[in-house]
């Protein structure tokens, strides 16, 4: 394989032999057992709530909710599934439906009054590496809310897989599994998505 | 590979989602066409970008979300202990009336040690039996193998003083306030009490009182709130626990203080608990309180 794919972050794997005891531990009601388990996943679903959010207070709910479900349904997990994937699958859920809800609602302005006059409500969100530069951190900020822009016109479901496999590192498969489709239809949704980036963003890059 | 392929291949090659055969082919493309080799860097850059856009995870959004969970995964164990529905059952018996204060004593008692018995905290103890322990909360990889903790750290230290000393006050304040432990926010509370210099203490009862996952906790608070049944400001949230609280023993306790110092909306919050209360004690409590009022019970 190549090695200039996106960084791998709390890729799904096969349930191991440990995480698999922290299950059982959890599903007999030991308290730590649970707590160490939210805590090898919670920074994740942290982060896929705030790339698809782009809302801190939403992402808190998301990791609420989820680990909420995961802690009432633990019992009806199978150790011979994937706990991962389970659990992503969760989150995502919640996440696409607070996508829907915002979409309906169309609660929130796209713009948003800041101490630089009007600016998008997603270049508000602070990015990963800041830059010191200011004319750097310019054309940062230009090419972020344009990101952010095209991001916002992909399907849901683009934008999901996007998601799983740009920054959280996931398999194809795996996200196929997440999302209850077909690898190959993730792969389409991912090539699709790629395309509109590429489209959008080619000449700024 | 032709061009068309290879377009349609690049952003999979650079996931890593084309089996070995796809990507020998791909290199082999790029590598004689110079179009494809510039939309390849193109693509390259694009990801790149991508890259840097992904949002930050402030870490104490990480930390706030933690102990939130904490809280809320206390409060559905006990729910699933059943400790809520036992004090409903207990309470249903319809109690004869010489036995009420007793059974009213019986609900304190049991949510006081209920709490004491359940709260997890108790592992917070147990840590600090020892010199000095330290938790990574999260932790941060940097470049160069740098690396950046958040650290929960207890160190065992033994202060002993008056309640009336301000860093002893302050100390007690903050477990009432902050402690994961219900059986040491419930005593840091009793031992404030005793103080008497309420200023500070009221709004961490009041808080307690109306947000306190315990109800043990909620009780003390209560029983701690007494002296200023009267005021407003307890008053207001004695009617909110009244009708909100789902813990029968906190709303029975609730009734006796307001009830105590009788004010003009007191006849009518009892007359709206009478139509919507579900516990049996409770509402004999309510309707007991209203005919001492020589109230009526209905609202009509």
């Amino acid at each position: 394989m190549n090695s200039e794919a996106a960084p791998a972050m709390n890729r799904p794997s096969p349930i191991d032999a440990d995480e698999a005891a922290l299950i059982r531990a959890a599903q007999k009601g030991d308290h730590e057992a649970f707590e160490r388990l939210v805590h090898a996943y919670d920074r994740g679903v942290l982060q896929i709530a705030m790339n698809l959010l782009r809302s801190p207070d939403d992402a808190h709910d998301i990791y609420q909710e989820a680990f909420l479900r995961v802690f009432k349904n633990l019992h009806l997990f199978r150790l011979d599934s994937s706990f991962s994937t389970w659990l992503y699958r969760i989150v995502t859920n919640l996440c696409l439906d607070q996508m829907r809800k915002r979409k309906t609602r169309r609660e929130e302005s796209s713009i948003v009054e800041t101490e630089d006059g009007p600016r998008d409500r997603l270049d508000t969100v602070a990015e990963g590496r800041e830059l010191g530069d200011p004319q750097r951190s310019l054309i940062s900020r230009q090419l972020r809310s344009r990101i952010n822009r095209v991001l916002d016109e992909l399907t849901d479901k683009e934008r999901l897989v996007f998601e799983l496999r740009h920054y959280q590192g996931m398999r194809l498969r795996a996200i196929g599994e997440t999302l209850g489709t077909s690898e190959e239809a993730a792969k389409m949704c991912l090539f699709r998505a790629t395309q509109k980036m590429r489209v959008a963003l080619g000449d700024f890059v | 590979m032709n061009c068309e392929s290879a377009r349609k291949s690049t952003a999979l090659f650079l996931y890593g989602e084309l089996t070995i055969e796809e990507e020998q082919a791909f290199q082999d493309h790029i590598e004689s066409c110079a179009d494809c080799g510039r939309e390849f860097e193109t693509q390259k850059r694009l990801q790149a970008a991508l890259n840097r856009n992904e949002a930050a995870v402030d870490p104490a959004l990480l930390v706030r979300s933690r102990r939130e969970l904490a809280l809320r995964l206390e409060n559905a164990r006990m729910r699933r202990a059943g400790l809520g529905d036992w004090l409903r059952r207990l309470s249903d018996l319809r109690i004869a009336v010489l036995a009420r204060p007793a059974a009213a004593l019986a609900l304190v008692a049991l949510g006081f040690f209920g709490a004491r018995l359940t709260a997890p905290g108790n592992a917070e103890r147990r840590d600090g039996t020892e010199s000095g322990v330290t938790r990574v909360r999260y932790l941060e990889p940097g470049p160069s193998g740098r690396v950046q903790l958040v650290v929960d750290e207890t160190r065992q230290r033994t202060i002993s003083g008056s309640v009336d000393d301000d860093q002893i006050r302050r100390l007690l304040l903050a477990a009432a306030r902050e402690s994961t432990d219900a059986g040491l926010r419930a005593e840091s509370m009793d031992v404030l009490k005793a103080e008497r210099s309420a200023g500070e203490l009221r709004p961490v009862l009041l808080y307690a009182l109306q947000h306190d996952s315990n109800p043990g906790v909620r009780l003390k608070a209560l029983d701690a709130l007494k002296p200023y049944g009267g005021e407003a400001d307890v008053r207001a949230a004695l009617t909110q626990v009244l009708l909100s609280d789902d813990n029968p023993g906190v709303r029975a306790q609730a009734i006796d203080l307001l009830v105590e110092h009788k004010g003009g909306m007191t006849a009518g919050v009892l007359q709206e608990v009478v139509q919507k209360e579900s516990n049996s004690y409770v509402r004999l409590r309510c309707q007991r309180a209203l005919e001492e009022m020589n109230a009526s019970v209905g609202t009509f």
